[in-house]
């Protein structure tokens, strides 16, 4: 039987998903604020 | 073609390249999590594996590229592999940020600790404060000229060092091995989960390439725009 | 390269000089080791963990905190003078000015280890007479790898307004290494065992110091081109 650590995971794939579609938009963001002006 | 409108086409390519990557990491999601066997002895927990390492092996393959584009950068003065050392680097740091929190958060379940002081995650410790270093010193230097210099001179150092952590941190454990609650054997991994792996390994390649993309365009219209300021009357 | 001996050996004398007439940056890092030393010592409980075992880490830190200290406010001074100004309009060969800086960080950094060292002695009690020059040769190692990164750092560093929190900021990652190793190689020759014991962590301090004082002293010139 597996141990039961399945809490873990999650955390750790959401973490990643927030990370990379974070910085993802930050630079998205960042880049939008150098065409405007 | 003029800085902004090359600074312009590479973002574009970027956005394109990065959402990609992102549909890709979707992707391996779904595989990792829903079509890839749970290992037996491990438990869910081990599948923190697909997303923790592809992590680390583009963390590291940014470092190395800002270290060899500082070198190129000092050797050929264009300040194009400047920017592009220090896009990078930025990007090397988002990538370290993931394996420094997935790092623990496998570390637990899996080891019994949060933190094991192994080589990887060290280095990943360190070279995530030297370029938040690198970023710093970046944002407090307004000429060019010495904040390409300078940066550099940081990056190439870096490359050196780290080698030298993997060292100390094998030699500490040869003659201090740590005691491990548990202990999961090394897994010869059967061929669903090195499928796995590898096409995670591809889909952070990507997102590696398109981050970097992104950030380098970031950089040339911020130039563009330093030059169109500098030169308005 | 006669040339460069000479003016790396004027720009030493010269830098000493500047400090022996302040004194400022000597005797800043002397109260800063004491006062590590005192908090480390108070910071445990004596009970359970004694001064012997925490001595090694306690020695390190100290020196390594006292060295950045010194480091920074030495090439303030400098600043504050315009001597490096002055430096570069001379012929002195580049090179020079690194090796000259090198030597002048090391003996300053050199004093205050002589300093700290017998007050690390007083305040924790550790037999380190037996195994004296052991000892000075580890720590001589790893206060040259100090000193060569540290050198170059605070070079670039002191044209920022915040000097003082990027040199830590910047050269602490490079310190582990040679840190590490030398509080690894301190504990087993202050409990008695042979110089071969540690050569491991020797052989690491030697090559890191191979290594970075060459990089520094190449990069250096980048660091001063104006």
């Amino acid at each position: 039987m597996p141990p039961e650590n399945t809490a873990f995971m999650v955390a750790a794939y959401v973490v990643v998903a927030v990370i990379v579609v974070g910085y993802a938009v930050s630079l998205l963001l960042r880049i939008r604020e150098q065409r405007k002006r | 073609m003029t800085l902004r409108e090359r600074g312009n086409r590479i973002a574009r390519l970027g956005t394109v390249v990065t959402a990609l990557a992102l549909l890709g990491l979707a992707g391996v999601y779904v595989r990792a999590i829903v079509y890839t066997p749970v290992e037996a002895a491990q438990g869910a927990a081990q599948k923190i594996f697909y997303v923790h390492v592809p992590s680390a092996w583009a963390g590291l393959m940014a470092f190395v590229i800002t270290g060899l584009l500082s070198i190129l950068y000092l050797w050929l003065k264009d300040r194009r592999l400047d920017l592009a050392a220090a896009a990078s680097a930025e990007v090397g740091v988002a990538f370290s940020a993931i394996i420094l929190t997935t790092g623990p958060i496998w570390g637990k379940p899996i080891w019994g600790t949060w933190w094991t002081w192994d080589a990887r995650l060290t280095s990943t410790l360190f070279l995530f404060l030297l370029f938040v270093g690198y970023i710093v010193l970046r944002g407090v230097l307004t000429d060019p000229g010495i904040r390409g210099r300078f940066s550099a001179v940081i990056g190439i150092m870096a490359l050196f060092l780290v080698p030298f952590i993997h060292l100390t941190v094998y030699l500490f454990r040869t003659l201090h091995p740590a005691p491990i609650v548990l202990k999961p054997s090394r897994p010869s991994l059967p061929g669903d989960m090195l499928t796995t792996l590898l096409l995670s390994v591809g889909v952070f390649t990507v997102l590696y390439a398109g981050f970097l993309m992104l950030r380098y365009g970031l950089g040339l219209l911020r130039e563009a725009r330093e030059e169109e300021l500098a030169d308005a009357p | 390269m006669g040339s460069t001996f000479r003016a790396a050996w004027h720009i030493a004398v010269k830098d000493l000089a500047i400090e022996w007439r302040t004194k400022t940056a000597f005797a800043s890092g002397l109260v800063f080791a004491v006062l590590v030393l005192a908090v480390l010592f108070f910071s445990r409980d004596p009970t359970t963990v004694s001064a012997t075992d925490i001595a090694p880490g306690a020695m390190w830190v100290t020196f390594t905190f006292a060295s950045m200290l010194g480091l920074n406010r030495a090439f303030l001074i400098e600043r504050e003078l315009r001597a490096l100004d002055g430096i570069l309009l001379t012929p002195a060969p580049r090179a020079a000015i690194y090796w000259g800086k090198f030597v002048a960080n090391l003996a300053f950094v050199g004093a205050i280890e002589a300093i700290s060292l017998p007050l690390f002695v007083l305040f924790y009690d550790v037999p380190i007479w037996q195994r004296l020059g052991e000892l000075i040769l580890v720590i001589a190692m790893a206060t040259v790898a100090f000193v060569a990164v540290g050198t170059l750092l605070s070079a670039m560093v002191v044209r920022t307004r915040y000097a003082e929190l990027m040199l830590p900021l910047l050269l602490l990652p490079f310190l582990v290494p040679p840190l590490v190793a030398g509080v690894q190689a301190t504990a087993p020759l202050l409990d008695g065992r042979p110089l071969s014991d540690v050569s491991g962590w020797l052989k690491l301090i030697a090559g890191f110091d191979v290594a970075f004082v060459t990089l520094a002293a190449l990069l250096f010139e980048v660091v001063l081109d104006e």
